[in-house]
């Protein structure tokens, strides 16, 4: 039998690959969604044509855009730190709340009197504090139990949601504003623990972020910490016989990845939204990261860019809307470029081309030693 | 709490497992061939918003449901595809399914000129029997008192037990599942066989997902299925891969859930527990769970399919 088509892996890919790949995966993922659009008697050109025009057509969009992107990155960069180091942090989503919650916490805590060069870098802190100790819950048990993480951390989610909403709807807590007796909803922060605006409603934050995933790039590529962290990723068996700690490794890592995703609630809170606002903050952030570091491939600084993508589709949503198209197109959407990106990771991995005219049994020889 | 409140409990968690219980097999009969399959959420809804659109059209239950269970599978092949064809990564790929599912049924319950949303079944599934024997004290409510997919449930643990278990099929999976590499040397297709059992599973996702649109809140509305696949993923550790136990584990957490309504039946001081703290107890439960059963190497003595989650190369034996 001979074959049409041989895969053999690869090593290194092309970076004209790495780029093409999620490209192609946006563009099927656009074809997909917009089989979806035809057959809902929608015009799939007109529909993205106003997701475009919402996101990027004014200079409101394009603030707005990367307000929705900057928590993005950091939830982004929490998931590939994780992904690298085979760690399955699916609780992304929860440490966002938890870090939102810390930090309105220290923010109302510190009161309007604090001055702010005390409490924004405090409210900062306790962000990415609260998404670290949110993350221990599931990464403890992983490194000294060995208890599978994927399924703690996902439920971990639900119970960071429903306390949100448990300090906000279900008690007198003091993250909820004693003012508004109509409807519960979160106390506003303090002015002098929010992050000044200086494009629209576009606050530093965006800055804080990109810099902070410069900062996770440059502690995975360029240090020694970094380069045991990566050789623990690539396989935890040579770690150990190059003497390096695995498990405290394994632990850095997940709490780090647990720490940005908090930083992203902090700065969530104390950018756009100002309040601990569960309608506003249950917006699956978490869970859009794993996209963001999935179509990345992983890469820390390919992150940034891929959230502002993925900024403008969420900021695109809700204006679909006022065309009589559901918000949910942005969601569908976003889970097809995932489906896309992953399988993509195949072709990026794998190599496939024609037999030349040789006996099949040669061509798997090659296979096996290329 | 009095016999008829208990009493009311247990039925009502008959009836809020029962989802559980489809897309808990359904999680297990994909597992035990080696897959992974995280999208239970997306097959779910899918299932769900498929079966009420197909019901709202025709007005057939019966149809209702095959359609459900036909779209939650043709969705889970695309699982299939990535993770037995292309052999990438099974979590990402599954997670993918759930986002996808997930946007995709809000969007075809909203879409189109005359959207589902807000509106009721034509036809929801009702109690087979009225009156009579399902009336008998205790044994009445418990047993006789429920609708059509209950029964099929307890029929389906039981078809899932003896296929996996009693049959030559069960044991090839099973095979595929511990040792992909020596059952293809027994002559077992093994990317057919994985093939196969992540549709099933597909199937009793969305057959799970329809119960919630067409049984339990026969209304459609945006998030008709709570978390419900994640849940079901939990179920299938603390079922320990075994379908009758996921029986037992789907009432269990059904249980947990009815908690907050029968607590504010007993009135004060357990009314007075926060509905968001209640609703965290499912939650709580799986996490335990997960750390009193799977630590270390419990995982496998419970049960766990040794090559679960790891693609199998047939060139790379």
């Amino acid at each position: 039998m001979t074959r049409r088509f041989i895969v053999e892996p690869r090593g290194l890919a092309s970076l004209k690959l790495r780029i093409l790949v999620p490209v192609l995966s946006v563009l099927a993922a656009l074809v997909v969604s917009g089989i979806f659009l035809l057959i809902t008697g929608e015009n799939p050109i007109a529909v993205y044509g106003q997701m475009i025009d919402a996101a990027f057509g004014s200079r409101r969009g394009i603030s707005e855009t990367l307000i929705s992107s900057t928590p993005l990155i950091l939830t982004g960069v929490a998931a590939a730190l994780a992904f690298k180091m085979l760690v399955w942090n699916i609780g992304g989503e929860g440490q966002f709340i938890m870090g939102a919650i810390f930090a309105s916490g220290v923010a109302i805590w510190l009161g309007p009197s604090a001055p702010a060069a005390l409490a924004l870098p405090a409210v900062i802190l306790a962000g990415g504090l609260g998404g670290a100790v949110w993350a221990s819950v599931a990464a403890l048990p992983r490194v000294y139990l060995g208890t599978n993480e994927i399924i703690t951390t996902l439920m971990l989610n639900f119970i960071a949601l429903n306390f949100m909403n448990f300090l906000i709807f279900g008690s007198s807590s003091p993250w909820r504003d004693p003012e508004v007796a109509t409807f519960p909803s979160g106390r506003p922060v303090p002015d002098n623990a929010r992050l000044p605006e200086f494009f629209n409603r576009l606050d530093v934050g965006i800055f804080i972020a990109i810099a902070l995933a410069i900062g996770a790039w440059y502690l995975v590529g360029k240090t020694r910490w970094g380069f045991a962290v990566r050789v623990v990723g690539d396989s935890p068996t040579t770690a150990e016989y190059a003497g390096i700690t695995v498990p405290k490794k394994i632990l850095a890592v997940f709490l780090l990845s647990g720490a940005f995703a908090g930083l992203a609630g902090a700065l969530f809170v104390s950018g756009p939204v100002g309040a601990l606002d569960p309608r506003s903050l249950d917006l699956g952030l978490g869970f859009t990261g794993i996209i963001v570091a999935a179509l990345a491939g992983l890469n820390l600084i390919a992150v940034i860019p891929v959230a502002v993508l993925m900024g403008a589709l969420n900021n695109a949503g809700p204006s679909l809307q006022s065309i009589g198209v559901p918000a949910a197109t942005v969601t569908m959407l976003q889970g097809a470029i995932l489906i896309f990106a992953v399988a993509g990771e195949f072709f990026i991995r794998h190599r496939i081309r024609r037999p030349e005219a040789e006996p099949e049994a040669d061509a798997i020889g090659e296979a096996a030693t290329a | 709490m009095n016999e008829s409140q208990l009493l009311l409990t247990i039925v009502a968690a008959i009836g809020l497992g029962t989802p559980l219980i489809f897309a808990t097999i359904g999680e297990i009969i994909t597992e035990r061939s080696g897959i992974l399959n995280l999208g239970v959420q997306g097959m779910m809804l899918i299932g769900a918003v498929t079966g009420f659109w197909a019901t709202f059209q025709t007005g057939n239950l019966i149809l209702g449901v095959v359609i459900a269970m036909v779209c939650a599978s043709a969705l889970s092949a695309v699982h299939a595809f990535t993770s037995v064809t292309l052999r990438v990564n099974q979590i990402v790929s599954g997670l993918a399914l759930a986002l996808f599912g997930s946007g995709l049924a809000s969007f075809l319950g909203r879409a189109g000129s005359n959207p589902l949303v807000g509106n009721p079944s034509r036809a929801q599934f009702e109690p087979l029997l009225e009156g009579g024997i399902a009336d008998w004290p205790v044994v009445g409510p418990l047993i006789f008192g429920h609708d059509l997919l209950v029964y099929l449930s307890w029929i389906v643990a039981g078809a899932a037990s003896y296929y996996l278990f009693r049959t030559k099929m069960g044991l090839s999976l099973r095979a595929v599942g511990e040792d992909p590499a020596s059952a293809e040397a027994a002559g077992v297709h093994v990317s057919r066989v994985r093939y196969i059992h992540v549709l099933i599973g597909g199937a009793l996702a969305g057959l799970g997902g329809a119960y919630f649109s067409l049984a339990l809140t026969p209304t459609w509305q945006d998030d008709p299925i709570g978390a419900a696949g994640w849940i079901a993923i939990a179920l299938v550790i603390l079922a320990s891969w075994r379908p009758w136990r996921a029986v037992f584990a789907a009432y269990l957490f059904g249980a947990a859930e009815r908690v907050q309504f029968t607590l504010q039946t007993l009135g004060e001081p357990w009314s007075d527990i926060p509905s968001t703290i209640l609703a965290m107890l499912p939650f709580l439960l799986a996490i335990i769970a997960m750390i009193v059963l799977t630590s270390g190497k419990r995982a496998r003595f419970l049960g766990a399919p040794e090559a679960l989650g790891i693609p199998y190369h047939r060139e790379q034996r």
